[in-house]
């Protein structure tokens, strides 16, 4: 059944004549393409599309949803119902209403900029990318090869009850690498990148390099076959870039998410250490560390026009100089906590999930020296280049990384490699160890932060750049 | 929730092959309808219900495959979606060890699947929230968690005359009560909304987090441990994801590599992959219309056998176990989804007596495995997670970090109670497809490498 644009606004004032305080309607239509190749032959091509209409009420001081893929009227009415049906039911165990931070009505249109549309780029010319790059993953004990790329286009057309009307069209590029190497008597080493995505067109995945790129991860996973074992005791790390977007991610976006400090995700992703009186006085890290939030970067995977409160895209910041500042908020979460303005945090995966408190672009701010000169500072330590495994509390309070090769620093200079390196610590203990923060600013993409139930797979960004930490304790396991 | 059935689930994608020009082509459907109803603080917060179809086509050209996939059922989208997955069949290059489609077999019945929880509504949802959130107000507790009502129905049409549907259905309650000092979790799973016992997940929930204050910090070390089910199911998940499949044997990375026939952990550990069973959570049939089958994974410790796809099966000359997963989650190679670890008759509370100084466990948080090969997890616990001194627990723990490897727990096993369904952290979140029949364990020894704050 073809979509009507008219039927938001429909559903929209159905809602209303029906009672609700406020409700939304939000179409969204996606696609992807990938091609993956597999020790050099091509593994699969799959394209994938899914659209739908998710209904948001707030009755009787609860909220209701209800989302469907059949776009007929009948459909669409019982999507009514049930949304209406969801919100009385909850409306039942609530002991106060729900509110909303203020937001002007909104209006317009925002595109993703991009030169050369990633769809349009023709399948012959990815499949010899991805070979040429397998090509190069291909080492002397690589026993598993695997290179794709991607891309992916999400329209989205979101009509509020208060007079919002916004369109979006967001366009990203990815790219993945992994090689597994085994040798009798070595531990398996797997080096692999499954982040290398962007806000953009196929000029991102030009700009990764991939055959270079393949030839570093086939190089380091050879290299981890035979390094020997990192020494076990305090140690001075520094952290490539991609590794802290994922520290970042995982010890600053959570536990500032506003909807942990309310519990709305006790029972599954957590809760937080930072709390609201906490903020101004929590001590995070060091003075080198500052993080901002900002889903106006170019090319962030969190980035956009307006969230799906219809809030538009804004800079916050979270870590100010060591201490904690901000949250990130939705319109219902601003209010509870008493905050002015939502900064635009409410994000739905798809158009069948509710719009839930989402990082944007959550990113350690750049320090002012040189990469050289921050190793330079380093007489005995490591290079951590990528995470493996990490585990996480459930307050972000108690972290445990490990990694996919490290570099052994040595007066300096980098020299070989040491294997076994893992390292758990709290978090303010860890971000305080900071003490600089290089220049080199990078911005990385992750496409699936999982949140929420049913799960929602978010695009996230964040920003980083290499940084040394001092004195951490080191696991070290063979 | 309305159950379309076979007809309209099936007859579309049977229709939609008859054209096909290709080798092979294949049509497989999940449509999906979750209501959830999140609570916190003794509120619902979060309430709905969305409907969704996933279908996806495999095209074969000269060995060469394409996938496409869509979410409409509509005959004029189903052509459209063939003749995408044409197309990339057409640009794409040939698989040498394409294992081509699977062929007509009898299928077994669907078994988890009840007419009565497919038809829950909002209002019951609520209904048993309100009975948990009671019961935690009473003792000044407040109450969080959620309960999810799904409904399944998968279909599968190929050109070789495969032809499978079946439906399922998924009823889950949990909860987190906390108090003043402390919480505590329960859950009920099962394919029926009647195996979800709001009043007994309220009081089990209550009972731990009234036991969870006056916490202490366990220095680091190895302890005597009870892991109740929920625990022995996140170590589960990493045996499963890390070396009981077709793909991890052919890289080198499971456990399993080189060692069939030889003892790998200790004799009172026995596990097996069964969808058959008539307990847990499953559809008979894989995502390439195989049927699914008992395959016995480890049996008294020794290393047995792991499951296959039919192209992991191709690489190993043998037959598809019927695992294939859902490729929006799991690589091709085989997955085992369905666990069942061999159980026995030992009662909570003789677990706890037959511990001279360790922990209990009830759960953990955000696993992950910083040795594959060894099958090792790390992880925090939570939501109840107690000192036993003397067969007795003694005091409340901060949460405490586990790292070891599911080979070397599994062979201090000692005492094992009666098997309950149950799904690691990753898959009661919806990150995962693995549901465990599994026991709480007495195990000898558990090492604990670090401790939350108090």
């Amino acid at each position: 059944m073809p979509y009507r644009d008219s039927q938001l606004a429909d559903l929209v004032d159905l809602g209303a004549r029906r009672g609700a305080s406020y409700a939304d309607a939000r179409r969204v239509e996606r696609e992807y393409e990938a091609v993956s190749v597999r020790d050099g032959e091509v593994e699969s091509v799959t394209r994938s599309g899914d659209r739908g209409i998710g209904f948001r009420v707030l009755h009787h001081g609860a909220w209701g949803f209800a989302a469907t893929d059949r776009t007929e009227d009948m459909s669409l009415r019982s999507v009514v119902d049930e949304a209406f049906a969801r919100a009385e039911a909850a409306a039942g165990t609530r002991a106060a209403p729900v509110a909303l931070a203020q937001v002007a009505p909104q209006r317009g249109e925002y595109r993703t900029t991009l030169l050369r549309d990633p769809f349009a780029v023709p399948l012959a010319d990815r499949i010899a990318l991805l070979r040429s790059a397998d090509a190069n993953l291909k080492g002397p004990h690589a026993v598993s090869r695997r290179g794709s790329v991607a891309a992916y286009r999400t329209r989205k057309h979101l009509v509020t009850s208060e007079g919002t009307d916004v369109r979006q069209e967001i366009v990203e590029s990815g790219a993945g690498l992994s090689v597994t190497a085994v040798k009798a008597g070595a531990k398996p080493a797997q080096r692999y990148d499954s982040r290398l995505v962007r806000q953009a067109g196929w000029e991102f995945i030009d700009h990764l390099d991939l055959p270079g790129r393949a030839a570093r991860y086939r190089d380091d996973a050879e290299a981890m076959l035979d390094a020997p074992l990192a020494a076990e005791r305090p140690t001075t790390l520094v952290f490539t870039p991609e590794f802290l977007a994922l520290l970042v991610h995982e010890s600053c976006g959570h536990p500032t998410e506003a909807d942990r400090v309310l519990e709305h995700e006790i029972a599954f992703a957590g809760t937080t250490f930072m709390w609201p009186t906490d903020r101004g006085t929590l001590r995070y890290g060091s003075e080198h560390v500052s993080m901002t939030a900002d889903a106006t970067v170019p090319g962030g995977m969190g980035t956009f026009g307006w969230d799906d409160d219809g809030v538009p895209a804004m800079r916050t910041k979270l870590i100010d100089r060591g201490t904690f500042v901000g949250y990130l908020t939705s319109r219902e979460t601003a209010a509870a906590l008493d905050l002015p303005v939502a900064i635009g945090s409410a994000r739905a995966e798809g158009w069948q999930h509710f719009p839930i408190v989402r990082m944007v672009n959550v990113s350690l701010d750049p320090g002012t020296q040189r990469y050289d000169a921050l190793l330079r500072g380093v007489d005995d330590g490591l290079l951590l280049e990528a995470p493996a495994s990490y585990s996480l509390d459930n307050k972000r309070q108690n972290f445990h990384f490990s990694t996919q090769s490290a570099r052994v620093i040595r007066n300096g200079a980098l020299e070989g490699y040491a294997r076994g390196v893992s390292f758990q610590s709290l978090t303010p203990a860890f971000w305080g160890r900071c003490d600089g923060v290089a220049d080199d600013w990078e911005l990385h993409g992750f496409l699936s932060c999982a949140k929420g139930e049913p799960l929602q797979l978010m695009r996230v960004g964040h920003g980083a750049a290499h940084a040394r930490f001092r004195d951490v304790p080191i696991e070290v396991r063979g | 929730m309305t159950v379309r059935g076979r007809d309209a689930m099936l007859s579309p994608l049977q229709y939609a092959l008859r054209d096909v020009k290709a080798d092979e082509a294949e049509l497989w459907v999940r449509r999906r309808r979750s209501a959830i109803s999140r609570y916190a603080k003794n509120e619902i917060h979060q309430n709905a219900v969305a409907d969704e179809t996933h279908v996806q086509a495999r095209v074969v050209v000269a060995k060469a495959v394409g996938i496409a996939s869509a979410n409409s059922l509509d005959p004029a989208d189903l052509r459209r979606l063939v003749a995408d997955a044409t197309a990339a069949a057409r640009e794409s290059a040939a698989n040498d060890d394409w294992p081509g489609l699977t062929a007509p077999a009898p299928m077994p019945e669907a078994q988890a699947y009840d007419a009565e929880t497919a038809r829950a509504d909002a209002r019951s949802q609520a209904d048993a929230i309100k009975r948990i959130t009671a019961a935690a107000k009473e003792r000044g507790f407040r109450a969080a968690g959620t309960h999810q009502i799904e409904l399944n129905e998968d279909a599968l049409a190929n050109t070789n005359g495969a032809a499978a549907y079946a439906p399922g259905t998924m009823a889950y309650l949990r909860a987190l009560v906390t108090s003043e000092s402390g919480t505590g979790w329960a859950e009920d799973l099962g394919w029926s909304a009647r195996s979800l016992d709001p009043s007994d997940v309220a009081a089990r929930a209550i009972e731990k987090a009234a036991l969870d204050r006056d916490r202490m910090q366990l220095p680091p070390g190895d302890y005597e441990a009870v892991f109740e089910e929920l625990a022995v199911a996140e170590v589960l998940r990493f045996m499963s994801l890390t070396g009981l499949t077709g793909e991890t044997v052919k890289d080198g990375r499971s456990f399993m590599a080189g060692k069939f026939g030889e003892q790998v952990t200790g004799p009172r550990f026995s596990l097996w992959d069964d969808a058959l069973d008539g307990r847990t959570l499953a559809i008979p049939f894989d995502v390439e219309g195989t049927p699914k089958q008992r395959v016995t994974l480890v049996e008294g410790g020794v290393a047995k056998g792991v499951v296959y796809d039919r192209q992991s099966a191709r690489w190993f000359d043998t037959r598809s176990t019927g695992h294939a997963a859902d490729p929006r989650r799991y690589s091709v190679g085989g997955h085992a989804g369905n666990l069942t670890m061999a159980g026995g008759d030992a009662k909570r509370d003789q677990l706890i007596r037959a511990t001279r100084r360790g922990l209990l466990i009830t759960r953990f948080h955000y696993t992950n495995t910083p040795d594959p090969k060894r099958a090792a997890m790390t992880g925090t616990t939570r939501d109840g997670t107690f000192l036993i001194e003397n067969g007795r627990i003694t005091r409340a723990l901060a949460n405490v970090r586990y790292t070891m490897s599911a080979l070397d727990l599994f062979s201090g096993i000692e005492l094992l109670g009666p098997q309950r369904l149950a799904r690691d952290w990753w898959s009661s979140n919806g990150m995962g497809s693995i549901v465990c029949l599994c026991p709480p364990i007495k195990v000898a020894r558990a090492t604990i490498t670090g401790s939350s704050p108090i």
